[in-house]
């Protein structure tokens, strides 16, 4: 037959009770007890002499007198300091409740009695058998040996407002009451020897009948909130447990009961001990031995048990267990601390218990931690790993992973680890490690389908870190499962990688580029461009072109719901065409395309682009002749595209590489670097382009000819007509002296006079033609200086006669008061004051003589500017002119204006005739002596034929030279 | 907690089949592979819904063993279902069923619903027992019949819920005396005995009110 009990251990130690001197505390010695009760810090002890004795702490022991006769039934309410007994005071059957207030005492020390009432079931008298107070103070009951509940409502310590009622009446004695109260309502437990009842006191006493038979007295308790406060009887088979709406659990605790008590979660069960059982009588004396068991309900075992001599009564008190026993010895059951439970439940490798023990106990995690661990240690050592792995998972999140994982490392427990790492992972404290580790696991397991359970199935949340699995997967040859993590995470390089380098599905690839948004596409295009582009050009090259125009992701539709709602179009991305160039490296022809589309599309593109696709087309003209004339055509296109951004030193430079001679003429032109067409001609002996060149460009640079002339001069062949024709345009715009176009012929060994005898001739006769009309032009000044000089002779010397008969300017016949002046003109006074600007000057010369003032002034502020001089002189190609210009505009003739300022007439003198005398010519001391002589009336004395005006122009003979 | 009904069950069967186990999967969802012996009932309950209606299920977990059977047996009268388990590794289990069987029909009430579980139907390598024998017996006894695994949950719930299904479904056939307790059956607190049935008059009325409107 099985073992039919639960577990035994022993979780509490017996001491007998000690006094401070630790004697044996014998202080209850001669107390004849007949009940106990606990609570407040003392045990209450009521005797059958009437006595009540208080027990406190340090075992001190107070005693009052309560009753004549004896004390039956003792109640401590836990919360309050009031006492309720019932007792004798008279013999008979007579019993009498009262109620003690232990917090207030009478003179004598004694607790004062509040309530004295007699216990009456109803008609007749019956012995009271059992007692109950509610720890609210609003309910007792007393229970009857004739089988009678009466239920005491209202304040308990009073009299007043105090309703008895019977709610109970078999004809079996009650004996055990037991008030429960949850959510409000109150229930009554009554038990009698042959029924278990539960009255709801709330509602009516509603009465539910639990069972049909019942216990002995004392038998019944009960239980704590840890038992779902269930009431528990005693009987000899086993010990019941009752909610108030029907029968709970039982349990077979077998042997006779003397007593129940609920300690903390622990049933204390007194039993008579098995008679059956031969017991060994020391001291010869036969006494009767009483079982006590603790059991522990939750955890199902025996925490205690032990057969003490004659167990009158168990106690709560002190936070310990008290065990009341024969001859009024106290014992002391100490409870072990949990540590030492745990230990002794360990080293019976009963985990599983010591599991829950800890749990009801309410041990913190750290703790539970610890025996998980010990539990998985000791399934390791047997060698069960599946077990082991399990407590090892509860332990996650407190200790450390490496001490678990360090031990399933070896090859055989892989699965074991495996089942650790994913719930390692799946607690969300995995590290890279070991994700590493699990995913490498998976690997070598060749679990896929776990593998596919931890990749794919996780689509919301991430418990580990994708990269680590990415790489794993990948390292591992799972390359489907990295790319799935690597495209839902977004881990576009990975994706690409494993794509491209693993499954060189470059398709694919290339297609998830395309996707992607616009920076990551950008990007990675320029990382994976040359690969993509050495196999699948075609496809890359559409997608090169997508990017660099008006890209936007392939899954995304044209037209978004914002812009169709008329919102702004989201913004085009464009990325720089000559960043992808390189990409091309060798597949110029699809570059080309590439470019030509870039280029169509966007002729603003950067000058490289142009500058590579001119490149291009030049380099296959030049290896390709198939298509050269197409080349040909659309490099030209390109170079005459007014568009086109080409570096044009650039574009010369590639032109000139591949010897591509239109575009370099081409080029030179658009530059106008004439001179370069011509040394390029001239490179090439090409003597019809070197003249028509310079016939063509000659008008813009006429030293082309010069070069031409120089060139034809070296070339040692005979190239007269070339060299004719040259001469002859060389002449026609005089670009070169006579001589050195002669010294230029001369290192010729082949020309010949002939050549040149045609231009000296009429060089010469030119020249000749210059001196003659030179000469002329001299001789012609000459006579007219001559002529001035005797005006201004006879100006000096002789006398002038006014003979004007009429006013010059009212044309009336002239009347004094008349104003005259030496220019012949004459006026009235009057006339004359209305018209003049000032009183010294002819009304009708003077616009005459300002215009000339004024040339002679401004061509005398220009002989200030040194610097505008010297850069006309070297700028011009006869100097000489420059200079006698010069010197016809008066730079040099300061110095005889100085010598002249002297010899001017004095200001007074000058105006002999004026006729207002109050002519202020000495407020102009000339300073500057050529304003001086501007104002010189004298100077007027030429009337229009002012000899000066002419002075320019007939002094600087050398300025129209040509 | 509230409840329509409450359904009062017992598990029995041979010592060791796993009617602990059963009830622990089923009210905690938690297995345990150690379990102590049953010393006496154990008890659970567990709320179920059926048909919209939250019933409160009390079970007794019976000690297998022989010589509690006097003390287990009073717990067989007030139990409105049995689930009567049996091992299916355990041939042994099996052949006590008749004994259980009637066991149960002679100290229980007639209309007592009985289901039959082949428990450990994960320990299909060690099968003693044949799933066709299992439904055999329950349709030759009238049965309803079911293979579980306590340690995987698989079934344990519908067993429960199953049974619990026959009891409401008997009760709308009126088979049960709703008022009796001593069926197993009671009835919540605030699902009073003498609830009409409003659904025909209420139907009547709604008829009549379209006509007129109409």
């Amino acid at each position: 037959m099985a073992f039919l009990q639960w577990r035994r251990f022993n979780f509490f130690d017996k001491e007998v009770v000690k006094d401070e001197g630790g004697q044996v505390f014998d202080g209850l010695k001669g107390i004849d007890i007949s009940v106990c009760a606990s609570g407040r810090g003392q045990i209450v002890i009521g005797d059958y002499e009437g006595n009540i004795h208080f027990l406190n702490r340090n075992l001190e022991l107070s005693t009052f007198k309560a009753y004549e006769l004896r004390i039956t039934h003792l109640c401590q309410v836990k919360q309050q300091g009031i006492l309720v007994t019932v007792g004798d005071d008279e013999p008979g059957t007579n019993p009498i409740i009262k109620v003690w207030n232990l917090d207030k005492r009478d003179k004598a020390g004694n607790p004062t009695c509040s309530r004295i009432v007699r216990a009456v079931p109803g008609k007749e008298a019956s012995p009271v058998s059992a007692l109950a107070v509610h720890e609210n103070l609003n309910l007792m009951a007393i229970g009857f040996q004739d089988g009678t509940v009466v239920v005491y409502r209202g304040d308990v310590t009073r009299d007043r407002h105090s309703k008895s009622r019977v709610i109970h009446h078999t004809g079996s004695s009650v004996t055990g009451l037991a008030f429960r109260q949850a959510a409000k309502v109150n229930h009554l437990f009554v038990v009698t020897r042959d029924s278990v009842q539960s009255y709801n006191l709330t509602a009516k006493d509603h009465k539910e009948e639990l069972d049909a038979f019942g216990c002995e007295p004392r038998c019944s308790v009960l239980s704590d909130a840890s038992q779902d406060n269930q009431f528990v009887i005693g009987r000899p088979d086993a010990v019941y447990f009752y909610q108030t709406d029907g029968r709970g659990p039982c349990l077979v605790f077998e042997g006779e009961k003397k007593t129940l008590q609920w300690y903390r979660g622990y049933l204390v069960v007194v039993g008579k001990e098995n008679k059956s059982m031969p017991r060994p009588t020391p001291g010869g004396q036969s006494r009767d031995m009483s079982i006590v068991n603790v059991y522990d309900i939750q955890n199902k075992f025996i925490a205690y048990s032990a057969p003490l001599p004659d167990v009158t009564d168990v106690i709560c008190e002190w936070g310990s267990l008290y065990i009341l026993t024969g001859e009024n010895r106290l014992m002391q059951l100490i409870e072990k601390d949990i540590q030492t439970k745990l230990e002794m439940l360990f080293k019976k490798n009963l985990y599983v218990l010591a599991i829950n023990l800890a749990k009801s106990q309410h041990f913190d995690q750290d703790g539970l931690v610890d025996i998980f661990t010990q539990y998985g240690d000791q399934k390791y050592s047997k060698g069960d790993y599946d077990g082991a792995i399990n407590q090892y998972v509860k332990t996650i999140g407190k200790l450390e992973p490496s001490y678990v994982i360090r031990k399933f490392l070896d090859a055989q427990r892989i699965h074991n680890l495996t089942a650790y790492l994913q719930s390692l992972h799946k607690a969300q404290l995995a590290t890279e490690d070991h994700t590493t580790l699990l995913l490498n696991c998976y690997t070598k397991l060749k679990d896929t389908n776990k593998l596919d359970q931890f990749i794919y199935s996780k689509d919301k949340e991430v418990d580990f870190d994708v990269e680590t699995a990415i790489k794993v997967c990948r390292q591992a040859g799972y390359y489907d499962h990295a790319l799935s993590l690597a495209e839902r995470h977004s881990q576009h390089e990975w994706y690409l990688k494993i794509q491209l380098e693993d499954i060189k599905d470059y398709q694919k690839a290339l297609t998830y580029i395309s996707k992607l948004d616009f920076y990551e596409a950008e990007s990675n295009m320029k990382k994976y461009g040359k690969i993509l582009m050495s196999e699948v050009p075609q496809q890359t090259t559409e997608l090169l072109k997508r990017l660099c125009t008006d890209y936007r992701p392939s899954d995304i539709p044209l037209a978004d719901e914002q812009t169709l709602q008329g919102g702004m179009p989201a913004r085009i991305h464009k990325a720089p065409a000559d960043e992808f160039i390189h990409i091309f490296v060798s597949n110029s022809s699809k570059l080309m395309e590439f470019l030509e589309h870039m280029i169509k599309v966007q002729p603003s593109s950067p000058s490289l682009l142009y500058n590579t696709l001119l490149e291009l087309y030049l380099h296959d003209m030049a290896h390709d002749g198939s298509q050269k004339a197409e080349l040909d055509r659309k490099s030209m296109d390109l170079l005459q595209n007014t568009d086109a951004h080409y570096d044009v030193n650039q574009a010369l430079v590639l032109c000139q590489m591949h010897n591509y001679k239109a575009g370099i003429l081409y080029l030179y032109e658009r530059e106008r670097l004439y001179q370069q067409i011509l040394r390029y001609h001239m490179d090439h002996d090409e003597y019809v382009h070197i003249i028509n060149t310079c016939k063509k460009f000659g008008g813009q640079d006429p030293n082309l000819w010069v070069q031409a002339l120089a060139y034809f001069a070296r070339k040692e062949e005979n190239c007269r007509t070339q060299m004719m024709e040259v001469l002859q345009h060389i002449d026609r715009h005089n670009l070169l002296p006579p001589l050195l176009v002669v010294q230029t012929l001369a290192h010729n060994s082949t020309a010949t006079l002939a050549v040149v005898k045609d231009y000296i001739t009429r060089r010469l006769q030119q020249e000749n033609d210059q001196i003659q009309e030179d000469e002329r032009l001299i001789q012609q000044y000459r006579q007219e200086t001559e002529k001035m000089r005797s005006q201004i002779q006879e100006l000096k010397t002789s006398a002038k006669i006014f003979q004007v008969s009429k006013c010059s300017i009212c044309n009336h016949p002239l009347e004094l008061p008349s104003v005259h002046f030496l220019c012949q003109h004459s006026f009235h006074q009057h006339c004359f004051e209305g018209y003049a600007e000032n009183e010294t000057e002819c009304p009708v010369c003077m616009p005459e003589n300002r215009k000339i003032l004024d040339i002679i002034r401004a061509q005398e502020q220009h002989k200030e500017l040194h610097e505008q001089f010297h850069h006309q002189l070297e700028r011009a190609s006869d100097g000489f002119s420059v200079v006698a210009d010069y010197f016809g505009r008066g730079v040099f003739n300061k110095v005889t204006l100085i010598t002249d300022s002297p010899a001017a007439p004095p200001p007074t003198g000058g105006n002999p005739f004026m006729e207002p005398p109050d002519v202020k010519p000495a407020s102009k001391p000339a300073p500057k002596p050529a304003a001086a002589a501007a104002a010189n009336p004298f100077l007027d004395e030429d009337d229009a034929n002012n000899p000066f005006l002419d002075e320019p122009e007939s002094t600087n003979p050398f300025g129209d030279e040509f | 907690m509230s409840y329509a009904y409450l359904f009062k069950y017992i598990i029995i069967g041979d010592t060791g089949v796993g009617k602990s186990c059963l009830l622990l999967q089923f009210t905690d969802k938690r297995f345990q592979p150690v379990h102590d012996l049953t010393i006496g009932v154990e008890f659970g309950a567990r709320m179920i819904t059926i048909d919209g209606k939250q019933i409160k299920l009390q079970i007794w977990d019976t000690a297998g063993q022989e010589s509690f059977r006097s003390i287990t047996r009073s717990y067989y009268r007030g139990a409105a279902g049995a689930l009567l388990v049996y091992d299916i590794t355990r041939r042994d289990t099996f052949n006590h069923l008749t004994t259980w069987l009637e066991d149960a029909r002679q100290h229980s009430n007639s209309n007592m619903v009985i289901m039959l579980i082949g428990n450990k139907s994960d320990l299909e390598s060690r099968r003693e027992v044949k799933k066709e024998e299992g439904e055999a017996f329950a349709r030759e006894h009238g049965l309803i019949f079911m293979e579980t695994s306590a340690k995987t949950a698989a079934n344990v719930e519908e067993a429960f819920i199953n049974t619990a299904k026959e009891i409401y479904e008997k009760i709308q056939e009126g088979v049960f005396d709703i008022n009796n307790e001593a069926n197993g059956i009671k009835i919540g607190p605030q699902h009073s005995p003498s609830n009409p049935a409003l659904g025909g008059g209420g139907g009547a009325g709604g008829s009549q009110a379209g006509g007129g409107c109409c």
